[in-house]
């Protein structure tokens, strides 16, 4: 389990360093990334936020939907302990999360620890910026989430491998839907000095781009190359296509979602709405795991026709009608 | 008789002084490639939303520092139709649009460094990206958001498109041109921007879930700058230097100077003017007119050129008679369409940069009324370009086709004369070439720049900066080309020797003699060409 998410549930504002030391499931490195400054805690705590949320998402239709465990020191239950395609995600997502959040920080101003090197030709480091100007704040955000994220990985392990993967695919579905933006700015504003640039995603795009990806996970299993001593994850079957960088990888078998598990913190579907007309994972037939479901109608007042005012406010009529739900047994 | 000195230049010294000055221009080329970095860097800046409590537009707010303001992560408590994060968006009261500030102070810290901007970034270009998210539930379904907002009195456009309506995701944007600064002579920058709501005026009214607003900050990099500016230095004494030495011999003549000698002249000097390194002053003076002064000097360098090739066929053609030729006026037909386009592109430039002087967040390209205006100047521009090549590719066929005449004549000379004139044909299409050469070389760099991404990499070592390579090889490249046509050109002192040995010998020489104008003290190329015409 990521050791990100679990700097959500303890902010404060007090000493930082000394919150950074109390964080005892962090590694010692993270706890040196963490105790930089004040800002880059908070962005840790936004970066997982916004990565449990955009699983949640993702997954609201699925028979496992993310669900989160506030009491325990693993977020989410046991279940990330089975090395399945469900971890995969919450591994890619999770990486991609922090390495968004602090991009962002950077950009904002926040952290003073962002860098300004990577390509950018100079002689004296001092002068970098105002010599060639600074490199992409993606490239920061990345190279933090690699080192805080991935320090607790061990390379020699298949589980350690795998995770490692999923992070790096992670963090490059950020990078890859960038999109290129260019301005020219040469004579008489014409064309012969462009510069372009490229623009952060939305974070629902990264979100979106891992769950297709998640869809068409790789089933792998370690090999161990004896005489180089490197051991690389491969593809299960030689029938299989080999699992490229961008691709999310998993070792085990997904456990059964369908009934509760306390020991494995699966909650179960009993008790989840589903829609009768779909015959997707959200479907009826599928969600209730062929157990059946019970149908109810109510009255409900909601929200609806809902006008948004800029710059910060929702007007909405409120509207009275049955509603009819589908209940899992 | 006098000529040019190339007509009198041996081989051996033109192949000399021709390798020199490409070796010069290799040099150019790699300075650009190896020490500068790129021309222009953008980077990114996520406005800090910033809550003003009062009313009072006046006050300053600042995202960082001491005194900062009260900053708001995320907008999105205050728009979730969410019954708990309702109450949470009530318990902070709600956010009126007045109140909401996006403040950016530039530039931000780096390497826990300050940074602020050096007097070698010139420049500063402000671009604003608005990131507007779709949500289903609480909006109309605008294809199209129009939206202005006020900074000073600014008034801009946003229009926005989604071909697949997903929530969540971003609308496409256009980008909104911000503001231009001609001269970078501070060391930070605070912007703030309201987007007020006005019921009567509808300012804002259609806007919808804006989450954040990115400002792209374009300046030009202080290494560039340098290279830059050294090039210049280097180029602007030798090309004064030239000048003089060739205004001296065309003076040691007996004759008045030539047409094409004042035009040569006439290039050297708007070269000058382009190379003067006016740059230094900005380091110490706030000089905000740099950018419209860099327009104007790059435009009045190209038109001289301009003029000049056509001058210069134009003189190597000779329908007309020889009297009125020693003056612009034949060419007034020719020179118009160089005239109409830079003038149109002056005045465009004098709508665009030439307001931005007095409000750097004008932008002739808001209204509709100034995009057409703009673009029916640059359309004009477009035309007088196209008139003009036409006339220029008109005359140098027909400077080709007396040529090719009087070729067909030259066996009958005498073998003195025949090598003469072969000499002159000769080197005056190699100088053809070398101008054909030269404007295809910037052409041909100039697509290359566009389609590679501006950076070459040929191995992990030797990485090549193509766009600043471009720049300076081009630059480069002009420069020599207008000192070797002022070396070339210039008055040779040296006495043609088969010429005086053969004169009175042969038909050809006395017909020679018989031109209007005396053959003796002028080019003989030009005495060619008129020849070639009379025949």
């Amino acid at each position: 389990m990521p050791n990100s998410q679990q700097v959500t549930l303890d902010l404060t504002s007090t000493s930082y360093r000394d919150n950074c030391d109390r964080l005892r499931y962090l590694e010692e490195k993270q706890r040196e990334l963490c105790a930089l400054s004040q800002n880059i805690l908070t962005s840790l705590g936004i970066g997982a936020k916004m990565a449990i949320d955009e699983c949640q998402y993702q997954f609201r239709m699925s028979r496992w939907n993310c669900s989160t465990f506030g009491n325990t020191t693993t977020i989410f239950g046991g279940v990330l302990s089975v090395k399945s395609r469900e971890a995969a995600y919450v591994h890619a997502v999770s990486a991609a999360g922090i390495a968004y959040t602090v991009t962002r920080a950077c950009s904002r101003g926040e952290l003073n620890e962002c860098s300004c090197d990577s390509r950018v030709r100079s002689r004296k480091p001092k002068g970098k910026w105002q010599w060639g100007g600074c490199s992409e704040d993606i490239h920061f955000g990345e190279k933090f989430s690699r080192d805080f994220v991935d320090s607790h990985e061990n390379r020699d392990t298949a589980d350690g491998l795998m995770n490692l993967h999923n992070n790096e695919a992670g963090r490059r579905s950020i990078r890859s839907r960038m999109q290129r933006v260019c301005k020219c700015h040469g004579m008489s504003g014409s064309c012969s000095v462009r510069v372009c640039w490229r623009k952060l995603p939305p974070f629902r795009q990264v979100g979106d781009a891992l769950s297709a990806r998640y869809e068409g996970a790789s089933h792998v299993k370690m090999v161990d190359k004896k005489r180089r001593r490197i051991k690389k994850l491969r593809a299960v079957s030689r029938d299989y296509k080999q699992p490229n960088k961008t691709d999310l990888v998993f070792l085990e078998e997904s456990p059964d979602y369908c009934e509760r598990n306390e020991t494995m913190g699966v909650l179960g579907t009993r008790g989840r709405l589903c829609n009768r007309t779909s015959m997707g994972p959200d479907g009826c037939r599928l969600l209730c795991c062929g157990r059946g479901y019970q149908t109810r109608v109510r009255d409900v007042e909601e929200k609806c026709h809902c006008r948004f005012v800029w710059c910060c406010d929702v007007k909405c009529d409120t509207c009275r009608y049955k509603k009819e739900e589908h209940i899992c047994n | 008789m006098h000529g040019a000195i190339l007509e009198n230049l041996s081989g051996r010294k033109l192949a000399v002084l021709i390798s020199l000055l490409l070796i010069c221009q290799v040099v150019c080329f790699l300075i650009g490639g190896l020490v500068a970095p790129t021309p222009a860097s953008a980077e990114n800046w996520l406005a800090t939303k910033c809550r003003h409590r009062e009313n009072d537009t006046r006050k300053w707010l600042y995202p960082r520092g001491e005194g900062h303001c009260d900053s708001i992560d995320s907008l999105d408590i205050y728009r979730s139709i969410d019954p708990d994060r309702r109450k949470e968006a009530i318990s902070q009261e709600y956010l009126k649009a007045n109140e909401l500030v996006f403040a950016l102070q530039i530039p931000l810290p780096r390497n826990n460094m300050t940074l602020d901007y050096s007097r070698w970034q010139q420049n500063l270009i402000g671009v604003l990206q608005f990131d507007i998210a779709y949500y289903s539930d609480a909006e109309r379904d605008p294809d199209d958001a129009w939206k202005h907002y006020a900074s000073s009195v600014e008034e801009r456009m946003l229009q926005c498109t989604m071909t697949n309506k997903e929530e969540g995701f971003h609308y496409n944007c256009s980008i909104i041109p911000f503001f231009e600064l001609g001269s970078l002579h501070h060391d930070f920058y605070l912007l703030n921007i309201r987007l007020p709501v006005d019921a009567v005026k509808k300012t804002n009214q259609g806007l919808g879930h804006l989450e954040d607003i990115w400002l792209v900050a374009i300046n030009q990099n202080g290494g560039f700058t340098k290279v830059w500016v050294s090039l210049k230095t280097i180029f602007f004494p030798f090309i004064i230097g030239i000048m003089i030495w060739f205004w001296k011999r065309v003076h040691q003549l007996s004759r008045s100077p030539a047409l094409l000698e004042y035009m040569l002249l006439f290039l050297g000097v708007t070269l000058t003017f382009l190379n003067m390194p006016l740059e230094y002053l900005t380091l110490a003076f706030d000089m905000p007119f740099m950018l419209l002064l860099g327009d104007i000097r790059q435009g009045i360098f190209y038109a001289a050129l301009l003029s000049f090739w056509l001058v210069f066929a134009g003189e190597h053609l000779m329908i007309r008679d020889g009297v009125d030729s020693n003056s612009l006026r034949a060419y007034w037909k020719h020179l118009s369409a160089v005239v109409i386009g830079c003038l149109s592109l002056f005045i465009f430039d004098m709508c665009e940069r030439g307001v931005q002087l007095r409000n750097p967040f004008y932008s002739i390209w808001v209204t509709d009324l100034g995009t057409n205006l703009a673009l029916t100047f640059i359309i004009l521009a477009g035309i007088s370009a196209g008139v003009y090549f036409l006339f220029l590719s008109y005359m140098i066929w027909k400077v080709f086709c007396n040529i090719s005449a009087k070729r067909t004549v030259l066996p009958s000379m005498s073998s003195a004369r025949r090598l003469h004139y072969e000499g002159v044909i000769y080197r005056f299409k190699f100088l053809m070439l070398a101008t054909l050469l030269c404007a295809a070389m910037t052409v041909i760099g100039f697509i290359l720049g566009q389609v590679s991404e501006g950076r070459w990499k040929w191995d992990d070592d030797l990485e090549l900066e193509f766009t600043s390579a471009f720049f300076t090889g081009v630059y480069g490249m002009w420069n020599i080309y207008i000192f070797a046509l002022i070396v070339l050109y210039a008055p040779s002192h040296k006495q043609w020797p088969s010429e005086s040995e053969h004169r009175g010998s042969t038909n050809e020489e006395i017909e020679f003699s018989r031109l209007p104008t005396d053959p003796s003290e002028m080019s003989s190329l030009t005495a060619f060409a008129r020849k070639s015409a009379m025949d």
